[in-house]
């Protein structure tokens, strides 16, 4: 039995001087000092052994394996240095990684969502309406009767006298605001259409409208809005934002709301035409008439809308210049997002 | 709207920097668009004096020139008729590039030196005239620089004009606008009193048949016209807004308006039958041929300007031939009226003919303004072109012109505002704009708008108006406060969101299609002429064939983009689209709105994923239900969706290969389809490989009661798995053999899967071997083997009578 022990320990060294790959150093380590290895088998004897011999043969053969374990460790490091090439060909980790395919929303719905969501935690419920509308809620209801200049402003599609596609989400205002008494907070999200076909406009395109309405709603308060949704939106707490004049039948005091270019920071470029602004929305206090419209006394109740063109901020913030790119749905495209 | 800055200058002092000016008047809502130098490129052109004309020895049309700019004295070819020595003309020297991009260069023209070229106004870019060389006042000097005798030098500005402006389609009403953030007033042309016109004892009459559509209308004659071309600084006002000069009657008509806003027309007073002007509708059946040339179909609701027998005009749109100011008219009748912007606009719509008239009519002009901007123009044609102004005239005004006064209350303007205003700093910035302001008491203010500001009508116009002159920026930035409230969303936004999710996790690219496409979809889909799908909401108006009718279904949109991808090398496509299709429904003014949730899967199975580590196979029909049954997993409704395939569907669309096609459904809804696009229609479509497409109601899927969520205990005891193999006909659908497993409700059995479909001659002709696996547990103990055999045989046992099956040896 000692001898055995003996033999194997001199076997096993001259065996790991010479071998050269840590590939064999495991099978050896194995052979020798595995569950079913050789040492193992010869210690499983040792309970034959008489009693006596017994605690001096353990204690060698505990020796020798710990002994064994040393070199085994100690030829293994020395190994590794000399060992690199062969484990390249075994694990290149400079190929790729086994990434299951997965692929995009469409930056339009990308950027809705931004939106909506902002608007969600200010508050504010999502209410979506018909594309095909009916002239009242697209214009009539918001004072736009027919014969006045404001229809210019939208290249409608008609479906017949009285319906048509919406041209904005507006009409989304007299919708819920038929349905419910103030306070409201809404958004309407949507496809809107107008007939107009070129590098910045498609026949179709996204808006999002919102809308609050409560006693004693104040422009001060959608400036408030609109800051915030700007901040968050473009990521910027010092965003530059300025209100201009303008008009909108539906709105009085109607305003355009431009940002600090986010190209070129207000410095000037070819996006903003050297103005260092960006028209971003249209808003506005709701106009009397609208709120009359639905049975609201505007002495008793005020508010704010506004609407904002989702294609335009995904240019904006994606750098796209050619708005008809959305509608091609091209994979070389939709990839980019 | 266009004016230059030097026009501008003409009614206000201005020393302000034209970008400051273009600022604060985008701030105050008259958005600047654009603000370009004039005539830049024409400061190296100069004044040349022709000393000698003789003709070239070698060209007929040719005459050669001796010109000086100055000191020294050269030759010039010229093939222009008007030169002739005296002349001062603009001439271009060697060197320079002309605005067309012609670069004039020292060369011989036949055999003749010529040192430059001598320029008519179209060389110079200033007008479309060609007929000869430019002859420039005596002002000019040679040597001078062309912008400098022309005085050209000027800074063009377009505003982007609202609605609600009309005030400002007119120099002088920016020019207010400008008065009022510098404090000035305003420095107008016409500052005589204005001449009294009653009617009386002139050689004419006016009659307003329809007061209601021409509340004012004023006429003057004026005799004795001479017919010119209008003076050089008359021509450089209307070129450097891009109005063509024509001859001076016209060119002051259209001087007046774009200074006042005020359209005017002149008729050829001797055209006039009966010497009378009539304003009234149309009658049936009436035409009128525009100065356009154009013959115009009148109906009964427009406006029509007419002498004793015919139409001469149509009001406020454009006038008529029959009565046009010619070369040869002498007398003149000049028309200076206010139209209801209602009317104006329908006709203009009705004709399909815009005009500056028109544009402004519809906008509202002050119904103050006819006199005013009459007598201007009378004015100019006394002082250009001879004219003889007669004595009195018309100025017929129906209805009243009584300005409407309207209150403000302090309190309200700062409520809508958010500001905190007093009633003292209201009626300073409403005075700067010529509104008159009474005070009543602390919070109440009388304020009478003045006729030129038609669109002020309501307490909120004038708060707008405040807002407007504070600036915008000077109001506070608050939140609002309103009290918490649950936000119900949009049943489906979630889904939606969640369900796009799981399909980009699968490798989709989101689509989005237009909702209007081409109706000829149908017929590539070789749908049946009576398919109800057919039945589509049409424009009246589309941009193209091709966006006609709004879409039915989405696949034929998805099946256009993947052509659109093949064709550009991609060829493996996975892409879905949420979006809406619209049925007509009867009685119904509105179509029927659907969600669906469509999408279509082409090529390799696994998309844009590594090659080394992926298999390259194509997708299959199984690809597609996996999907779908992802979906309906996803929605927790996968219990309640049957599926419908093979000879079950009585009809299979034409589209599609009748032995891919599966139908789901819930209850006796159908919630939607898959299956493998026709070859046939995809060659329709220019695609050449396989599709397999599903689409859903997504509005069903938003709607549907998902399984409640319920914990089991989870097993104590081991399961033991035991496999059938089953020899059946090629006609047993596999899936009903797990089906029929299931409905045994054996409970011990608790999972059972297909895992083999075996198809060769050990198992004969006509038949395949399906193979399963059961797993077998119980809640209470661990399972012996014969418990187990005992279900397991009775299994088979129904198998194989059920299914004409025979156990498969040696599994």
């Amino acid at each position: 039995m000692e001898q055995e022990l003996l033999q194997l320990q001199a076997e096993a060294v001259t065996k790991l001087s010479t071998l050269e790959s840590q590939k064999d150093l495991e099978e050896l380590r194995v052979r020798y000092l595995g569950r079913k290895g050789l040492f193992t088998g010869l210690l499983r004897q040792l309970g034959k052994v008489s009693a006596e011999d017994r605690p001096r043969l353990g204690q060698l053969a505990n020796q020798i394996k710990e002994e064994l374990d040393q070199k085994f460790t100690a030829r293994k490091s020395e190994l590794a240095g000399s060992d690199t090439g062969a484990a390249i060909i075994r694990d290149d980790l400079s190929l790729p990684g086994r990434i299951a395919p997965f692929g995009r929303l469409h930056p339009v719905t990308q950027i809705m969502d931004e939106v909506c969501s902002i608007f969600i935690d200010l508050g504010f419920a999502v209410a979506e309406g018909p594309d095909v509308e009916l002239d009242y809620y697209n214009f009539e209801a918001l004072n736009i009767p027919k014969h006045h200049p404001a229809r210019d402003m939208h290249d409608t599609f008609y479906i017949n006298d009285s319906i048509l596609l919406r041209t904005h989400t507006s009409p989304m205002q007299i919708r819920a605001m038929e349905k419910e008494r103030p306070p409201l907070r809404i958004i309407a999200p949507g496809k809107v259409y107008r007939c107009d076909s070129d590098i910045t406009h498609t026949p179709m395109f996204h808006q999002v409208e919102g809308f609050l309405v409560d006693r004693k709603v104040s422009f001060a308060d959608l400036k408030g809005i609109l800051s915030v949704f700007c901040q968050k939106m473009f990521d910027q707490s010092d965003i530059g934002l300025r209100f201009r004049p303008s008009f909108f039948p539906f709105t009085e005091p109607s305003a355009e709301v431009d940002i600090g270019c986010v190209i070129c920071r207000g410095e000037g470029c070819r996006v903003c035409k050297q103005t260092g602004w960006l028209e971003i929305l249209g808003a506005g206090m709701i106009d009397p008439e609208v709120l009359k419209m639905v049975d609201y006394d505007p002495e008793e109740f005020s508010g704010f809308a506004f609407g904002l063109g989702i294609e335009r901020i995904a240019m904006l913030k994606y750098g796209i210049d050619d708005i008809r790119l959305f509608y091609e749905n091209d994979l070389r495209f939709l990839k980019q997002f | 709207m266009k004016f230059t800055l030097n026009w501008l200058k003409e009614y206000v002092d201005l020393d302000l920097p034209v970008d400051v000016v273009a600022d604060k008047l985008t701030m105050l809502g008259l958005e600047v668009d654009n603000v370009t130098e004039l005539y830049q490129e024409l400061d190296s052109t100069k004044v040349a004096e022709i000393i000698t004309v003789r003709p070239h020895p070698d060209a007929d049309r040719l005459t050669l020139c001796d010109v000086t700019v100055g000191e020294e004295t050269f030759q010039v070819v010229c093939g222009a008729p008007n030169v002739k020595p005296g002349l001062l003309v603009p001439i271009a020297l060697p060197g320079i590039t002309m605005p067309g991009g012609l670069k004039v260069k020292k060369a011989a023209i036949r055999g003749q030196e010529s040192s430059g070229m001598l320029c008519s106004e179209k060389d110079l870019g200033i007008s479309e005239n060609h007929s000869g060389i430019m002859e420039l006042p005596d002002t000019a000097r040679a040597g001078q620089s062309l912008s400098e005798a022309l005085s050209l030098r000027d800074t063009l500005i377009e505003v982007d004009l609202t609605p609600n402006r009309p005030d400002c389609t007119s120099v002088i009403g920016i020019a207010r606008e400008v008065a009022g953030f510098t404090s000035q007033k305003l420095n107008q042309p016409v500052k005589n009193d204005l001449p009294h016109l009653t009617g009386e004892g002139v050689p004419f009459s006016v009659e307003i048949l329809d007061p209601a559509d021409c509340p004012r209308y004023a006429a003057r004659l004026l005799k004795n016209v001479t017919i010119a071309p209008s003076p050089w600084w008359l021509r450089k006002r209307l070129l450097s807004v891009g109005l063509r000069p024509i001859n001076n009657v016209v060119d002051i008509t259209n001087l007046v308006m774009l200074e006042y806003g005020q359209p005017l027309h002149a008729f050829d007073f001797d055209r006039l039958a009966g010497g009378k002007i009539v304003v009234r509708r149309a009658r049936a059946g009436e035409d009128i041929v525009t100065l356009d040339g154009e013959k115009r179909k009148l109906d009964q609701e427009m406006l029509l300007i007419c002498d004793a027998e015919k139409p001469v005009a149509v009001a406020g749109v454009m006038g008529g031939e029959n009565s046009e100011v010619v070369e040869s008219s002498k007398n003149i009748l000049l028309e200076s009226a206010c139209f209801n912007p209602i009317s104006v606009r329908r006709t203009a719509r009705q004709l399909n003919l815009g005009t500056e008239a028109s544009y402004r009519f519809e906008r509202g002009v002050d119904p103050e303004l006819q006199p005013i901007a009459m007598e201007r123009a009378v004015q100019l044609l006394v002082e250009i072109a001879g004219a003889e102004a007669v004595d009195n005239g018309y100025d017929c005004v129906a209805g009243s012109t009584e300005r409407q006064t309207i209150k403000l209350r302090v309190s309200r303007n700062n409520d809508l505002l958010g500001m905190e205003l007093d009633s003292m700093e209201i009626t300073r910035l409403l005075e700067s704009i010529e509104l008159m302001v009474t005070q009543v008491d602390d919070d109440t203010l009388l304020v009478t708008p003045p006729g030129f500001r038609v669109d002020l009508e309501r307490e909120v116009d004038l708060i707008e108006e405040v807002a407007r002159l504070q600036g915008y920026n000077e109001i506070p930035t608050s939140m609002p406060v309103v009290p918490m409230s649950f936000p119900e969303q949009q049943p489906g936004l979630e889904l939606r969101k969640k369900l796009a999710a799981r399909l980009v996790s699968l490798g989709f690219y989101e689509a989005i299609n237009y909702s209007f496409v081409d109706e000829n979809h149908f017929d590539r889909l070789k749908l049946d002429d009576n398919d109800p799908i057919r039945n589509a909401v049409a424009l009246l108006n589309p941009l193209s064939e091709d966006q006609k009718i709004m879409r039915t279904m989405i696949l034929p949109s998805l099946l256009q983009n993947i052509s659109r991808n093949t064709s550009r090398q991609n060829n493996d496509i996975r892409l879905f689209e949420i979006g809406k299709v619209f049925h007509p429904v009867a009685d119904e003014p509105l179509p029927n709105e659907n969600m669906r949730l469509a999408g279509v899967i082409s090529g390799r199975r696994l998309p844009g994923s590594s090659l080394l580590h992926f298999e390259t196979t194509a997708v299959d029909v199984y690809d597609c239900k996996g999907i779908v049954e992802g979906i309906l997993q996803e929605v927790r409704i996968s219990k309640a969706v049957s599926t419908v395939f093979r000879n079950e569907v009585n009809v299979v669309p034409r589209y599609i290969q009748p032995d891919s096609y599966i139908v789901f459904q819930t209850g006796d809804k159908t919630l939607g389809a898959l299956g493998k696009i026709d070859p046939e229609v995809l060659k329709g479509f220019g695609i050449k490989q396989d599709v397999f497409f599903f689409d859903l109601d997504f509005d069903m899927l938003a709607e549907s009661k998902p399984e409640p969520k319920l914990f089991r205990q989870l097993p104590k005891f081991p399961s033991v798995d035991r496999d059938i193999a089953l020899v059946v006909p090629e006609a047993v659908a596999s899936g009903e053999l797990l089906s029929a497993i299931d409905n045994a409700c054996e409970a011990l059995v608790e999972s059972v899967e297909i895992f083999d479909i075996y198809r060769g001659d050990s198992v004969g002709a006509g038949n395949k071997s399906v193979a399963v696996t059961l797993t077998y547990r119980s809640a209470g103990q661990t399972l012996d083997d014969n418990t187990v055999n005992k279900v397991h045989q009775r299994l088979i046992k129904m198998l194989e009578k059920d299914f004409q099956g025979k156990l498969r040896e040696a599994v």
